[in-house]
C-alpha cells in the first residue's frame, strides 16, 4: 500500500497510557478521519443503498417520491433489452477507440517531448491546456468546428473532398466524438508517461547505448519495461474517467444520429431524466458501477504489489 | 601519426549534468530529430487550433463568426462579451453560482480531506485497505450511477436547484479525491518529523498543524485546484440538479444552443470565460499535476 503506516514507537507513546490502559478504540488518526468519512458515507453508502433499492422498484416522482417494489422486472428488462446490448457494444467500441488512441498518441508525444531539451516546459505547458477545458465546452467547440456550413474543420475537410455533415451521419459522428475525447485527454497520458520516462535511470540507458543497442531496441527492452507500471496507471486513470464523462456526447449529438453515439451513460441519462424511468436507470447504474469497481480494484492492487515510482 | 589525431573528436563521456535527460551516448541521427519535431509540431497544431479558434471567434462579429469561409483576419470586437453582461441573458448570476458551488466544495473537500488523509496515512487500524478501497472506488464511481439515487434523495431533502445541493453533489467526487490525494502527500512526509515534534512537547494536533501541514502546502494547493477544476467543469450533475437559482457556467453555455439557432459568438465567449481561469489555475500547479491526476500513484516531473 502506498500509504503504508509508518509505525513509530514515539507516535504510539503519545497516547495517554496512564489514563487508559487499553488502547483507545478511536485513536488520534481515527478522530481525524471521522468527519470526512461520515460525510463520505452519507454521500456514497446512502446513495448506493438507494440505488440498489431503486433497481428493484418502480419509482414514482409525482406527489412525493415513493418506491413500489417490482422484484426483478428492471433487471429482466436490463438483460433482454436489445437496444441496451447495442449500447454496451457501442460503449466498448468507444472505450477501446478513445483510450487506445489516447494511449498510443500520448506515449508517442511523450517520447518525442522527451527528446526535446530546450523549451520542453513551455511545450508541455501548451500541450496540457486541453485537459482543463470543461468537457461540455469541448463538445460545444467541436460542434462549432465541425458545423457543415461554417466550421473550420468542416471547411478543411471540404477542401480535401469530404463534404458530408460530420455530426449528421452515424460513422462520422461517432468518429467526431471519439476525436474530441482524444483531443482533450491525450495530454494527460503524455504527461504521465513523461513522468515515467524521467524516472528511467540514465545509467541503464547509457549501458544500453554502450552495448550498441539501436534506438528501437532500447525502447523495447529498456524503456518500456521500466515505465510499464506508469503506463498501466495512466491506462487505469483514463479508463475510469472514460466512463465517467459523457458530457461531450451529451452536448454534441445527444446519442444520435440514429443512436450511433448512444453509449451506456447517455442512455442512462435519457432513461432517468427524459423518460423518468428511474428504476431501470438504477439497474443500468449498478452495472456501470460494477465496471468502475473492477478498475478501482486493479488500481489498488497495482499500488499494493508494486511501489511504482515513489 | 600526429598527436592531434589522437584527440577524440567528441568530448570525453562523463556523467551528464543534473537535469540533462539525455546522455551524449544517446544522440540520435538527424532523421529522428526531424521526425520528432514534425510530430510535435503536428500535435501542437491539433491541440492549439481549436483553442485559438475559440478565442478568435469570441472577438468576431455576427457575420464573421459564421462566415462560410473561415475568417482568420477580422475586425476584433468586444460585442460578444458586452452582450453577455448586458442584455436579457446576463451571465453574472451563472458565474456567481459556478464560483460558489465549485469554491465551497473545493474548500470543504480540502479541509475534510486533509484531516482524513492524514489519519489514513498514519493509521495502523485493521481494515485500512478496505477503507482505502472504499474511498478510491467512490471517486471512480460513474457520475451517471451517482446522479440517479442522489436525484431521489435531493428531491426528498429539497436540495434540487440549490447551491448546497450542488456542493454536496460535487463533494461525492471531490471528497474521496481529496482524502486519497492528501493521504499520498502526507505519506511522503517522514514520520520522524512528528516524532521530534512530539518529543519537543507538542500534542498530536500541534504536530499536525504546525509541523506537517506546512510541509504539505504544495499538496494542499494542488488538491484544492484540482477539486476546483473538477467541480467548475462539471456538466453532468449540474444539468440534473440545477435550476434557475443555481445554474452554472457550462449550463449557460449549453443553453445558448437552441432550436432557433446558436449565437456562436457569445458561445465562444462563454467558452473562453469558462476555460481561461481553469487553465491558469492548472498551469500554476503544473509541477504537482502528475501526482494529483494519478491520485498519488506516480510522482515525478
Amino acid at each position: 500500500m502506498t500509504h503504508a503506516a509508518d509505525h513509530s514507537p514515539v507516535l504510539e507513546r503519545a497516547r495517554p497510557e496512564t489514563a487508559k490502559p487499553r488502547e483507545p478504540r478511536i485513536g488520534f488518526e481515527g478522530a481525524m478521519m471521522t468527519p470526512g468519512l461520515i460525510l463520505l458515507a452519507a454521500l456514497s453508502i446512502v446513495p448506493f443503498l438507494a440505488l440498489i433499492a431503486m433497481s428493484f422498484s418502480h419509482v414514482r416522482l409525482l406527489g412525493g417520491v415513493s418506491l413500489d417494489l417490482v422484484g426483478l422486472r428492471n433487471w429482466a428488462r436490463f438483460f433482454t433489452d436489445a437496444d441496451m446490448w447495442m449500447s454496451w457494444l457501442r460503449t466498448i467500441v468507444y472505450f477501446v477507440l478513445t483510450v487506445g488512441l489516447e494511449m498510443v498518441l500520448g506515449v508517442a508525444v511523450a517520447l518525442c517531448l522527451y527528446r526535446v531539451l530546450r523549451g520542453r516546459n513551455l511545450l508541455l505547458g501548451l500541450l496540457l491546456l486541453p485537459m482543463f477545458v470543461a468537457p461540455s465546452i469541448v463538445g460545444l467547440l467541436g460542434r462549432y468546428l465541425t458545423d457543415s456550413t461554417f466550421g473550420l474543420y468542416a471547411w478543411v475537410l471540404r477542401s480535401v473532398g469530404y463534404s458530408g455533415d460530420i455530426l449528421g451521419s452515424p460513422i462520422s459522428a461517432f468518429a467526431a466524438v471519439v476525436f474530441m475525447d482524444v483531443w482533450e485527454w491525450t495530454p494527460l497520458i503524455a504527461l504521465i508517461t513523461l513522468a515515467g520516462l524521467s524516472s528511467v535511470p540514465q545509467s541503464v540507458r547509457e549501458a544500453a547505448a554502450v552495448d550498441g543497442a539501436p534506438g528501437w531496441m532500447t525502447l523495447r527492452y529498456i524503456v518500456f519495461p521500466a515505465i510499464s507500471n506508469v503506463l498501466l496507471v495512466a491506462l487505469l486513470i483514463r479508463s475510469m474517467d472514460a466512463i465517467r464523462y459523457f458530457d461531450i456526447i451529451w452536448v454534441t449529438t445527444n446519442g444520435g444520429p440514429a443512436d450511433a453515439t448512444k453509449i451506456v451513460p447517455v442512455r442512462l441519462y435519457e432513461t432517468a431524466f427524459r423518460f423518468f424511468d428511474l428504476g431501470y436507470a438504477a439497474a443500468i447504474g449498478l452495472a456501470m458501477l460494477a465496471f468502475s469497481i473492477f478498475i478501482a480494484r486493479t488500481f489498488v492492487r497495482l499500488l499494493d504489489v508494486r511501489g511504482l515510482t515513489r | 601519426m600526429s598527436a592531434t589525431e589522437a584527440v577524440p573528436r567528441h568530448p570525453p563521456v562523463s556523467a551528464a549534468p543534473r537535469g540533462t535527460p539525455q546522455s551524449p551516448l544517446e544522440e540520435t541521427g538527424r532523421g529522428t530529430r526531424w521526425a520528432v519535431w514534425v510530430i510535435l509540431a503536428l500535435f501542437m497544431l491539433w491541440t492549439l487550433v481549436p483553442l485559438v479558434w475559440m478565442l478568435m471567434s469570441s472577438f468576431k462579429n455576427r457575420t464573421d463568426v459564421t462566415a462560410a469561409t473561415p475568417q482568420a483576419l477580422f475586425q476584433p470586437t468586444l460585442d460578444n462579451y458586452r452582450g453577455l453582461f448586458s442584455g436579457p441573458n446576463n451571465l453574472t448570476p451563472y458565474i456567481w453560482h459556478s464560483v460558489l458551488a465549485a469554491g465551497i466544495s473545493a474548500v470543504l473537500a480540502v479541509c475534510l480531506g486533509s484531516l482524513a488523509g492524514y489519519g489514513l496515512a498514519r493509521t495502523a487500524m485493521r481494515g485500512k485497505r478496505h477503507l482505502a478501497f472504499w474511498i478510491i472506488s467512490t471517486r471512480m464511481a460513474p457520475i451517471a450511477a451517482v446522479v440517479v439515487p442522489l436525484f431521489i434523495i435531493f428531491r426528498g431533502l429539497n436540495l434540487i436547484d440549490t447551491i448546497p445541493g450542488l456542493v454536496l453533489a460535487y463533494l461525492t467526487f471531490n471528497l474521496p479525491f481529496a482524502i486519497w490525494l492528501m493521504s499520498a502527500f502526507f505519506a511522503e512526509v517522514p514520520p520522524s518529523l512528528e516524532e521530534s515534534a512530539l518529543v519537543a512537547g507538542c500534542t498530536r494536533w500541534q504536530a499536525f498543524w504546525t509541523v506537517i501541514l506546512p510541509l504539505t502546502k504544495a499538496g494542499l494547493v494542488t488538491t484544492f485546484i484540482l477539486c476546483l477544476v473538477f467541480a467548475w467543469n462539471d456538466y453532468a450533475f449540474a444539468v440534473v440538479f440545477s435550476g434557475p437559482n443555481s445554474q452554472t457556467l457550462p449550463i449557460a453555455a449549453s443553453q445558448l444552443v437552441t432550436q432557433t439557432g446558436v449565437d456562436w459568438g457569445q458561445l465562444t465567449a462563454i467558452g473562453t470565460i469558462v476555460v481561461v481561469p481553469m487553465m491558469l489555475a492548472g498551469l500554476a500547479v503544473r509541477r504537482w499535476l502528475v501526482t494529483g491526476l494519478t491520485l498519488g500513484a506516480v510522482t515525478g516531473e
